[in-house]
């Protein structure tokens, strides 16, 4: 068994056309680690979101296994039982879990999902930002909540306010919050006994969506000249710095992987599902809305709908299947050639200005093996995730939106995040082709001389596939 | 490793009522609720071993569920979260031998008898049918089903993470899971706003 520590730093949204590309200079200590390692782009998890993607990349198991397919689930099919994917709808061990059974040590922070954080035996643990506030038991121990209060202040979740037009203000919290966070970890890997780290930090995630449309010439709503353009930026380099000093308090010979759960690129608008699928009387409504508004099942003249979406990055279609649901519309017969139709229509959308979508349409039956819970039955990626996904109905705004009336429309997630993995006992191998967020669990668990759990995903990076 | 506390799921059932798989399902959940050290006591397979050479009199069958018993009751001393899956036909028996145990919860594991005659992995309800098995439980001997259970899981209705759902949560309930407490409704609505002004919704 390795007895050298390991480190995994999540830096959720961290895109590869800027840290490989744009911004590689600006990042000495990631360009360090890469030149002395193997580095490259990362492929995401379909949903590239980050519940389940952080999920995934930790317990080996795609979001089907995990029956967990976004943030929120439905419980059954009868419309309106959705539930948060919290740590109790997660039934799979994840790499701590695993290496607490052999004894071996773990820093777990910020690693969505974490709230009710579970006890780590032998370790520590702090809650993501799904955790409700700093009112709840957020740590393990439990009294480590105490002790990270006295001395670093009110624990910062996430960002307040993220809709707030004041985006000095914003930068301003995200700058502070990613500060706090790092401040914390060093504190832990120099007070803990450990063997094994995983960190996530949020903030890159939230900076993407706030402000990518200050930096990216490409952007519909790029503003040449803003004051914001250089934000993007500047925060990669305070990320950097901070990995720097972290890398710094821990010994020397630790081996180092830098991961994110997926990209970024820019937003161009959103899609209207809902009164997309009005519109080719997919879905009915018993009252026509005054307003734009979140789609109801009482709004739902059900007998007569046969599927409905939801909003979001990317969209979930759920069928509205005769003895399924309560008011089933389409028979069991039906589904495969509705799906087939709704498939092929969705394809073959254009946008707003009539150049084609690339709208991607995903069966989860043939991306997961298993579908545990309740499974969309079909994903839509508008744009290939160009485009986000708007589930309210009404009003005059029509299918296509410049303005989001549910959150901050700047960026949309990309397919690949990052991945930089550093052994300082062995020669890196540059730039590499070919990983997926399922490896990282594997190398981390084969680092350590054990064998994943029957049925874990993915490869081993310094070995053969599991 | 001192802060976990020792329990014991105690699962009982006929031939293929899904006890093992029950059992194997449980044993991939329970670490990621805090259970890091768990072992699991399969009835099939101790007769291989700590309890080979017992037979399927009453008084062998007895025999082994002591035995196993004994074992669950030193591993939970030892805050081991252990999951035993056995037969154990006999409900003075294994209500003595829970009787044993700090933190026991009995799981009922069941299906109608021609659901299990249909299934019939083992090909054991086969073998009874012909006279072959003479001491073959439920169908030549007695199998005498608990009557409070915990929990009980039809294994003819009901998925294998729908049984493990309701196992765990009878285990949270009785506040033998730390750190099981779910969201509130006001803390669901704070995070259910949070996501929707970050645009996850």
């Amino acid at each position: 068994m390795n007895r050298r520590k390991l480190a995994v730093i999540g830096l959720d949204c961290a895109t590869p056309q800027l840290v490989f590309g744009a911004f590689r200079d600006d990042l000495p200590n990631l360009k360090r680690l890469m030149a002395g390692g193997s580095w490259g782009k990362l492929r995401s998890t379909d949903p590239p979101i980050t519940v389940p993607a952080w999920l995934c990349m930790f317990t080996g198991c795609d979001p089907g296994k995990l029956g967990i397919y976004g943030f929120r689930n439905y419980r059954d099919y009868a419309y309106e039982k959705m539930t948060f994917a919290t740590t109790l709808a997660v039934k799979e061990p994840a790499v701590w879990d695993v290496l607490a059974q052999h004894g071996i040590r773990s820093i777990v922070l910020g690693v969505p999902p974490s709230y009710p954080v579970p006890p780590l035996p032998g370790g520590t643990r702090v809650g993501c930002w799904l955790t409700p506030d700093a009112s709840c038991e957020y740590t393990w121990p439990r009294e480590l909540k105490r002790e990270l209060a006295a001395q670093f202040g009110e624990y910062q979740f996430d960002v307040r306010d993220f809709r707030t037009d004041d985006k000095d203000y914003l930068k301003r919290q995200i700058g502070e919050m990613t500060d706090q966070h790092f401040a914390l970890a060093r504190h832990l890997v120099t007070t803990r006994d450990w063997e094994f780290f995983a960190m996530v930090e949020i903030g890159l995630d939230r900076l993407h969506h706030g402000f990518w449309k200050y930096f990216d010439p490409q952007h519909r709503k790029f503003q040449p000249g803003s004051p914001h353009a250089g934000v993007i930026r500047d925060y990669y380099r305070q990320l950097d710095t901070r990995v720097g000093e972290l890398l710094a308090a821990m010994p020397d010979d630790t081996t180092v992987l830098v991961v994110s759960d997926h990209g970024a690129q820019r937003m161009d608008g959103g899609f209207r599902i809902n009164e997309w699928l009005r519109q080719q009387g997919y879905l009915v409504l018993t009252t026509e809305p005054a307003t734009a508004q979140a789609l109801e099942p009482g709004m739902v003249d059900w007998p007569k709908t046969r599927c409905w979406g939801e909003g979001g990055y990317y969209s979930r279609i759920m069928f509205n299947v005769r003895g399924r649901s309560p008011r089933g519309m389409l028979a069991a017969g039906e589904v495969d050639a509705f799906r087939a139709e709704l498939t092929a229509k969705l394809e073959l959308l254009d946008d707003d200005c009539g150049v084609p979508m690339r709208n991607r349409v995903l069966d989860p039956a043939t991306l997961y093996p298993v579908r545990n819970g309740i499974a969309p039955d079909l994903m839509v990626y508008f744009g290939d995730l160009r485009w986000r996904s708007v589930g309210t109905v009404g009003g005059a705004a029509g299918v296509y939106v410049q303005e989001n009336d549910t959150g901050p429309d700047d960026a949309n997630h990309d397919h690949h995040g990052i991945a930089i993995c550093y052994d300082p006992t062995r020669r890196g191998a540059g730039e590499r082709q070919g990983w997926e967020l399922y490896d990282v669990g594997a190398t981390v668990l084969a680092y350590f001389g054990l064998v994943p759990p029957a049925g874990w995903r993915g490869c081993d990076w310094h070995g053969g596939a599991q | 490793m001192s802060d976990q506390q020792g329990l014991v799921i105690w699962l009982t059932g006929m031939s293929g009522t899904g006890k093992t798989t029950l059992a194997q399902a449980l044993a991939q959940a329970l670490p990621a609720r805090g259970a890091a050290r768990m072992q699991l006591l399969d009835g099939d397979e101790l007769r291989q071993t700590l309890c080979r050479g017992l037979g399927f009199s009453r008084a062998d069958r007895d025999e082994n569920i002591q035995r196993l018993g004994y074992v669950a009751q030193l591993l939970e001393r030892h805050g081991v979260a252990v999951i035993v899956a056995a037969i154990s036909p006999y409900r003075e028996t294994r209500a003595a031998v829970q009787a044993t145990l700090t933190r026991c919860l009995e799981v009922q594991c069941t299906a109608p008898l021609t659901v299990l005659q249909q299934r019939d992995v083992k090909g054991l309800y086969a073998q009874a049918a012909a006279g072959e098995l003479p001491q073959f439980t439920g169908v030549s001997d007695p199998y005498e089903p608990a009557t409070a259970p915990a929990v009980t899981v039809d294994s003819s209705a009901e998925t294998v993470a729908a049984g493990v759902d309701k196992v765990l949560a009878a285990l949270t309930a009785r506040g033998w899971l730390a750190g099981d407490a779910g969201l509130t409704t006001a803390e669901e609505e704070l995070v259910r706003q949070r996501l929707a002004d970050l645009g996850y919704l």
